[in-house]
């Protein structure tokens, strides 16, 4: 039993942190449409999880958690769970995969639509017939609203494709646990902005963040941020094992109301000013938003959930 | 980052699995009660007969040097069995740390060891009339006599005070606020003890009056003065993860989804959440485990934890009465709806809590 992260996954996250300070800043939300992809290609973070023999570092999803949630923090825009923890378990030997040459979306159970399909080199689609994989040049794409400028969302058709003779649900439960990190780590920065606000924003000559008013809600959401972790990093561990369905479903459940809270208590402290474009915290707050209803909304994964331990799965991992 | 038990680990747990399928007894009355009282302590003696009541202490005052992860296992296999709710909680898990931290040799040799067996059952005493969730107000005083001291004042809701053969709490000596406190310890048959029934009709906690009780030098835990600071160690491990271990919630839950089985899909969405809630609280623990057992202290982290926990268990009570309905004195869940109905209050109160998080994690101004 040793629960917390090596050295080597701290250093993960920390690098891919660095990197995403440096080349995906706020401002770089509102005018490129894929900062810090090529930098973290550099870094060989889209091999991490394929196999040596596909040019990859061969890595667990557990040594990623922290790096994914580093993206979250930086709200960084692209299909980065497609690409680099979907695509691994579904198309490895894809050419330039591993570089981050390539950049993959998805369309698995679940989706409704294809996320950032217009930065896509290759789309994987789930059909009735099974998984297919389309080259871009042969899809066409219809441009969903949604709730995040970041994300955007495509219907997705296309007629030349390669059947895809891999089980969907390796892939789908790791994008869904990637995707419940990257809500961490939206929560975590959500709540990290806002205690800053609290402390320098000032009426009736205190600063906000000394009302108790104000504090207790910022408590609570600290309070779901720590508990909702342990249930994403234990996903992780879980993911192929006996509860791993299970686990996947308590993580991405968790982690979207952890992140759901975080937005709506961060637009309350902030005020009028939130409630703006011209904040930069509108990215979180679609983030939040828009990662909750990606890869089943909370409500399909408490469904399940509530299908599961009361129809009478109760194993514990561990 | 893993999260399978070591050999080691499994071996303990079925031990403990097993010994406890062996040994526990059916519901006791409640401890609360003269009779549940006496009942309570001799399954103390029993479990310490098996080295099981304090696993986690040094072998010489009764314990196995367990670690954290094994004290953990056994709080879940503890609960999972059934087993009786502790009577000596207040001197095992709050006064024996600060014994084993801040007590001299003779204090700890003679007094951890009785502790562990249940001869002697403690009763806290912190709070006073005026000094409740501002404990730092407390108005009770010892003065400095020739061979020791003389207690006097008031202190109130003291759980267990109405049957426990010892209390321990703070007075003060010198000072104000938080500078001055001493730690003492003494016997309730000289204090003057009114029981106070709870919400469940029994006496749960009572006042404390006392009149000029003497206290020998030996009956102050660390240096005159130095009680807050001793108490807040013990709050502090009492709030993070003694207190309430994950164990209890768990089982709690899966009874919980038990009781919820056909039930509306509504209720079942809450039953099924709060099983997840336990597992989640769980998780968090070995977590912190992990953390503690690397040389780091709790701190104000366990406010996080004694907000969740307690708010949980209120949920989950809460939950179980919506299911029973006018059945809700059925199957002990009433005991336990009114029992979660004090977490939010006792061992510092959840505003406070969430002030704690808010100022000392978050770094909001006070």
């Amino acid at each position: 039993m040793n629960f917390g992260f090596t050295d080597e996954q701290l250093a993960l996250g920390a690098t891919v942190r660095d990197v995403a300070r440096a080349h995906c800043p706020p401002a770089a939300l509102r005018s490129e449409r894929r900062p810090a992809w090529k930098q973290l290609a550099e870094l060989g973070f889209f091999g991490l999880l394929l196999p040596p023999e596909a040019g990859g570092l061969g890595l667990d999803l557990v040594d990623l958690l922290l790096a994914l949630e580093e993206a979250g923090r930086a709200c960084l825009p692209g299909p980065v769970v497609e690409t680099a923890v979907a695509a691994p378990y579904l198309v490895p030997d894809t050419p330039g995969l591993a570089s981050g040459a390539v950049c993959v979306s998805v369309l698995l159970p679940g989706q409704v639509y294809a996320p950032d399909a217009d930065l896509a080199d290759l789309l994987v689609v789930a059909c009735a017939g099974g998984l297919r994989a389309a080259p871009r040049q042969s899809v066409r794409l219809t441009p969903r609203p949604g709730v995040d400028p970041c994300r955007p969302l495509f219907e997705v058709a296309f007629e030349e494709f390669a059947e895809v003779a891999r089980p969907v649900g390796p892939a789908l439960r790791r994008a869904t646990v990637a995707t419940a990190a990257q809500l961490v780590g939206v929560a975590r920065e959500l709540l990290a902005v806002t205690v800053g606000y609290a402390r320098t924003r000032t009426q009736f000559g205190a600063a906000i963040g000394s009302f108790q008013a104000v504090k207790h809600q910022l408590a609570d959401v600290a309070v779901a941020i720590d508990f909702a972790a342990p249930l994403v990093y234990r996903a992780a561990l879980s993911v192929d094992g006996a509860t791993g369905a299970r686990d996947t479903s308590a993580a991405k459940a968790a982690a979207g109301e952890a992140a759901g809270l975080a937005a709506r208590v961060a637009l309350q402290v902030h005020g009028a000013i939130g409630y703006t474009e011209e904040l930069d915290l509108r990215f979180w707050l679609a983030r939040a938003w828009s990662l909750s209803a990606a890869y089943g909304t909370t409500a399909v994964h408490r469904a399940r959930l509530r299908t599961a331990i009361v129809g009478g799965d109760l194993r514990r991992y561990p | 980052m893993e999260l399978d038990f070591s050999p080691a680990e499994r071996e303990f747990r079925a031990e403990v699995r097993d010994w406890l399928a062996r040994n526990v007894p059916g519901p006791l009355p409640s401890m609360d009660t003269p009779e549940g009282f006496e009942a309570h302590r001799a399954w103390e003696a029993r479990l310490a007969g098996a080295r099981l009541s304090v696993v986690s202490w040094p072998e010489e005052y009764g314990g196995r040097g367990a670690s954290l992860i094994e004290w953990l296992i056994f709080e879940e296999e503890y609960w999972a069995a059934g087993a009786p709710a502790r009577v000596t909680q207040n001197g095992i898990f709050l006064l024996g740390p600060s014994l084993m931290r801040f007590g001299t040799p003779e204090q700890r040799e003679h007094w951890l060891p009785r502790m562990a067996r249940g001869d002697d059952v403690w009763a806290q005493a912190w709070s006073e009339p005026e000094a409740g969730s501002d404990l730092a107000a407390l108005t009770s005083r010892a003065e400095l006599v020739p061979g020791g001291w003389r207690l006097h004042g008031h202190k109130t809701w003291s759980s267990r005070a109405a049957f426990a053969d010892h209390g321990f709490g703070l007075f003060r000596t010198s000072g104000t606020r938080h500078r001055g406190l001493t730690y003492f310890m003494f016997p309730l048959a000289d204090v003057g003890v009114r029981p106070i029934a709870q919400l469940d009709g029994l006496p749960g906690f009572a006042e404390l009056f006392f009149d000029g009780l003497f206290a020998p030098g030996s009956m102050v835990v660390g240096e005159a003065g130095e009680g807050w600071r001793i108490a807040m160690a013990t709050t502090s491990s009492e709030r993070g993860l003694t207190l309430r271990s994950p164990g209890r919630f768990l089982a709690t839950a899966d009874r919980l989804v038990a009781l919820a089985r056909g039930a509306d899909p509504a209720l079942a969405d809450r039953a099924a959440r709060c099983w997840v809630e336990a597992e989640a609280y769980r998780l968090h623990t070995y977590m912190t485990a992990r953390r503690i057992m690397a040389g780091a202290e709790v701190g104000p982290a366990a406010s996080l934890g004694k907000l969740f926990w307690s708010e949980l268990d209120l949920r989950m009570h809460a939950l179980a009465m919506e299911l029973l309905g006018e059945r809700a004195g059925a199957g002990g869940w009433l005991d336990g709806f009114l029992f979660s109905l004090a977490g939010p209050i006792y061992a510092g109160t959840n505003e406070i809590q969430r002030n704690i998080v808010a100022e000392r994690i978050l770094g909001l101004p006070r």
